[in-house]
């Protein structure tokens, strides 16, 4: 899948246990207040983090997620990105699973992705059967 | 049943649920077999969850949420959601989540009032 240097990164999370969902979770709302996104901004990129951290878990067991705080685009704005990585099941139609209202698990709404595309300003998913699941999402900080 | 994950506060007929930890998976399941015994237990016609101290509600959370509401709706009962923070809000509006029969109130009261409407 993606080649991933964790030294690239301010945080290395890796979710193996339920109990790491809210840990990272927590994580992100800190490093996003340190980086002075506005209350908005940073309950956007936890609840993102949060649904990132769980479809680890649920579908894939175990991988990581790595936050780092850089700058984007010719302006060089102040950006944090997110990337979740697992080596899990990968998924068949990704085109669905990211369009919303699509679910395998039983009880669940299946707007994760589609709730974090909309959150963030930028989204990629890279995903194979049988190798496993990327995703990439970034927001920028508006001046406020 | 086992120790309560949430302690909450019977105020007349209701049942008042004040969130004040961390909202794991696991706790939010425990705390959904909690509400639905306490119903049954207490004789109780509505129930108030405020989640004022809770900062992060996500996709998940919110589908245990109201499902909670729907079980507690086949026991006759209408859950109520108070001090839901603006950027929790503005958070689930924004991935187009709809808390599914949950009724939501800006304040303690005003669930009050509404349950008292409904009865
Ligand atoms: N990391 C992953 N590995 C394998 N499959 C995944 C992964 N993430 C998501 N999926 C698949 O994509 C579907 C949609 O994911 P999404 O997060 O949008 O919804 P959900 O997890 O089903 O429900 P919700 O997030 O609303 O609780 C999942 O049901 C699952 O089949
Ligand atoms: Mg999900």
């Amino acid at each position: 899948m993606i080649e991933v240097n964790p030294q690239d990164y301010d945080i290395v999370l890796k979710i193996k246990d339920e109990s790491d969902i809210a840990v990272s979770r927590q994580m992100a709302k800190n490093f996003a207040q340190k980086m002075n996104f506005s209350l908005a901004d940073v309950t956007k990129i936890a609840t993102a983090v949060s649904e990132l951290a769980r479809n680890i878990y649920r579908y894939a067991k175990e991988g990581y997620i790595y936050i780092r705080e850089k700058e984007a685009g010719p302006e060089k704005a102040i950006t944090i990105e997110i990337l979740a990585c697992d080596e899990g099941p990968g998924i068949e139609n990704v085109e669905l699973a990211v369009s919303g209202g699509y679910t395998t698990s039983e009880r669940s709404l299946g707007l994760g992705l589609a709730g974090i595309r909309r959150l963030m300003d930028s989204f990629h998913i890279e995903s194979e059967v049988g190798k496993g699941t990327a995703v990439i999402v970034e927001k920028r900080r508006h001046a406020y | 049943m086992k120790s309560k994950v949430v302690p909450t506060i019977k105020l007349y007929d209701y049942l008042l649920v004040p969130i004040q930890i961390e909202l794991d998976d696991n706790t939010v399941e425990r705390l959904q077999m909690q509400i639905l015994h306490e119903i049954h237990e207490n004789d109780v016609r509505g129930i108030i969850i405020d989640v004022s101290m809770v900062d992060v509600i996500d996709s998940y959370i919110s589908f245990v949420l109201s499902e909670t509401a729907g079980m507690a709706k086949a026991m006759g009962c209408h859950t109520v959601i108070c001090g839901i923070q603006p950027q929790v809000a503005l958070t689930l509006a924004q991935m187009g989540i709809r808390l599914k029969d949950i009724i939501t109130a800006r304040s303690l009261e005003d669930a009050i009032d509404i349950l008292d409407e409904l009865d």
